[in-house]
């Protein structure tokens, strides 16, 4: 495919009601390496290309971190990038906004290209609202509930909308990140005296309310509990037949969990991509298989 | 064994056990905490009685304006030696005003200048600008404000004397008050330099120490570098850089020497009547009138006076340090330090 070409996008509006693709309770679904517990494992037919990495390099002075990456971003399915610590998965995530900007000593080679258009031609502030990240720790900033979720919104406006207009898409994005139940009495309750599950569910409503149309996780529950990781894997597979939703993951169950498609990084090389099933069942590269068999890790 | 611990640790001292170690450095950093209050609180009260006659005398007068408060000091210096006659009256309120109005202006201009160094220096300055700018920032916050006193009576107050003031308006108004270069303009230029180097730095340590989490969760949502740092980072520095206000609020509240050299020496309150011109008008804050009297402590009623002006400033320190308390109340709620 021409990388020049833009592919067809499909986009699909937030407002509209989520597909939800709830996982149907079969008993296979514990133990490592077990069978995927969900419905909906082959990826979506519709998938479309939002994003294209080809031969990305990133180093930090002279050491590299990702060494010639290609790799495709559909959306209508979740990638999960896994790969043991240090392999490079969250320099190339960070790259896919260009957060890798921020650390000065980084620099990047390659090309990587939001729907045809390449990133470094994009805005860096307009693509940072179309490609929004959540990470590994939660991060909300000390200020209520609500003005974290109206945060982008009103940054994101030319003219300062006023708190009554905002209350609609605040409520839609706490909604969406399943977390408006819990906070709806008191949305001025400050975020950080939020439980550590509720405060990265805030950060994704937070990223959500922008309406973006990529979505990167940096481990969102390494810091959580089960059950908010739970929710939190639901609502991924809710989100990505409208948003493209790269995971970087170190715990395999849940890149199983949670993936259409894995990618296995091994000391800045993309080793392997495919299928989740390709990767957990049949991996073709040796050094897949002992990861993922839990030789190393 | 360990009731026989606990036992020793309940036995009252009294009983003639010996003190531990630990427990002699317990009682001494105790004693030694406990002498610093009872010294704090035992120069308030000296010098709260010290002042008394003159507060009692005039009232809550003391406080308002009404006459001259130059002739007023000067009636006090030459009392009568009987002290059934010593003189107290003065209304304070141009040098209260003076005092006021220098510091006030200082730091106002002094805020958003070193705020914006410090963003500068903290996230927008090439490394080898920021690398120089710190030390220089520090020497300039250590610099005696003396220098800076010297630097304004010799070289600026002649220069606005040529070149601000005009000869009509000097004309005008010397019937009631001399101009010479001098004034409300020199003093607050003087103490906005030497204040705003402390603020860049307290500012400077207050921006770094805002979690790097927030600024990137801030960019991520494709916010630019300056509205995240206005929004997340000098938001939640808010606290610091409150203090550092106070601080420097209270070194301009306290300097004596340099306002005594630069601020005209005449206690006069600058008519904002008077436009523009008000700022070449002197003033006498507190600190620089208790320098300048100085000599005079041997007279009674006026070493009392000047203690007067002590205890005001005294007060107005503690009414600061709740400020700065009370300014990092709101971001408390939210979790901040």
């Amino acid at each position: 495919m021409d990388p020049l070409m833009p592919p067809p996008v499909r986009r699909i509006s937030l407002d509209a009601p989520p597909t939800v693709v709830e996982p149907p309770a079969n008993g296979n679904g514990a133990g490592a390496g077990a069978g995927r517990a969900r419905a909906g494992a082959e990826p979506s037919p519709h998938a479309v290309e939002r994003m294209r990495c080809e031969g990305v390099t990133i180093a930090y002075g002279p050491k590299i971190a990702v060494n010639r990456v290609d790799l495709s971003i559909r959306q209508g399915e979740v990638l999960a990038l896994i790969g043991p610590s240090g392999c490079g998965k969250t320099t190339l995530l960070r790259s896919l906004n260009r957060l890798t900007e921020l650390t000065p000593s980084a620099a990047r080679g390659g090309r990587i290209a939001l729907d045809g258009e390449d990133l470094d031609a994009i805005e860096v502030t307009e693509l940072r609202t179309r490609v929004s990240m959540v990470f590994q720790q939660p991060n909300p900033f000390p200020m209520s509930v609500f003005d974290n979720v109206a945060y982008a919104l009103r940054e994101g406006a030319s003219r300062r909308p006023r708190k009554p207009a905002l209350a609609e898409p605040v409520e839609r994005a706490l909604r969406r990140a399943g977390l408006w139940d819990e906070v709806k009495d008191n949305l001025e309750h400050p975020a950080l005296r939020l439980s550590g599950g509720q405060q990265q569910r805030l950060c994704i409503a937070r990223s959500l309310a922008a309406q973006p149309e990529v979505l990167l996780m940096d481990e969102p529950c390494s810091a959580l509990d089960p059950v908010s990781t739970t929710t939190i894997e639901r609502l991924i597979l809710e989100l990505r037949e409208q948003i493209a939703v790269v995971i970087v993951t170190h715990n395999l169950q849940q890149a199983q969990r949670v993936a259409d498609r894995v990618a296995f990084m091994y000391l800045g090389e993309l080793v392997e991509q495919g299928t989740s099933d390709e990767i957990f069942r049949a991996p073709r590269a040796p050094r897949t298989r002992d990861y993922v068999g839990g030789a190393f890790g | 064994m360990r009731n026989a611990a606990l036992a020793a640790k309940l036995r009252p001292r009294a009983a003639g056990r010996r003190l531990t170690r630990p427990e002699r450095a317990e009682l001494w950093l105790g004693a030694l905490a406990v002498g610093l209050l009872a010294l704090i609180a035992g120069m308030l009260v000296f010098v709260f009685r010290q002042a008394w006659p003159s507060f009692a005398h005039n009232g809550l007068s003391w406080f308002l304006p009404g006459g001259n408060a130059n002739t007023q000091l000067a009636d006090v210096y030459h009392s009568p030696a009987d002290p059934a006659h010593y003189v107290y009256t003065l209304r304070a309120w141009p040098i209260l005003y003076g005092t006021l109005l220098s510091t006030g202006l200082a730091v106002l201009f002094a805020l958003p200048f070193s705020l914006l160094c410090a963003l500068f220096m903290v996230e927008f300055a090439p490394p080898g600008i920021a690398r120089l700018m710190t030390p220089t920032v520090r020497f300039l916050a250590a610099v005696p404000s003396v220098v800076y006193g010297l630097i304004g009576i010799l070289v600026l107050a002649p220069w606005i004397n040529d070149h601000l003031v005009s000869a009509s308006f000097k004309l005008d108004v010397k019937p009631i008050v001399p101009i010479g270069g001098g004034g409300l303009l020199l003093a607050t230029l003087i103490l906005t330099v030497m204040i705003v180097p402390i603020m860049i730095a307290i500012n400077a340590d207050a921006l770094r120490s805002v979690p790097r989490s927030w600024l990137e969760g801030s960019a991520a949502l494709g916010v630019n570098r300056w509205r995240t740092w206005w929004k997340i980072g000098v938001r939640t520095a808010r606290p610091a850089i409150a203090a550092g206000v106070v601080l420097a609020t209270a070194r301009a509240l306290g300097e004596a020497i340099m306002l005594a050299m630069v601020s005209g020496s005449f206690i006069f309150a600058p008519n904002p009547l008077d436009g523009l011109n008000m700022l070449l008008e002197p003033i006498q804050p507190l600190a620089a009138t208790i320098v300048v009297g100085a000599e005079g402590l041997s007279v009674k009623p006026y070493g009392q006076t000047l203690y007067a002006f002590a205890a005001v400033l005294l007060v107005s320190s503690m009414f600061l340090s709740i400020a700065g308390w009370a300014a990092r109340q709101p971001m408390r709620r939210h979790g901040v330090r």
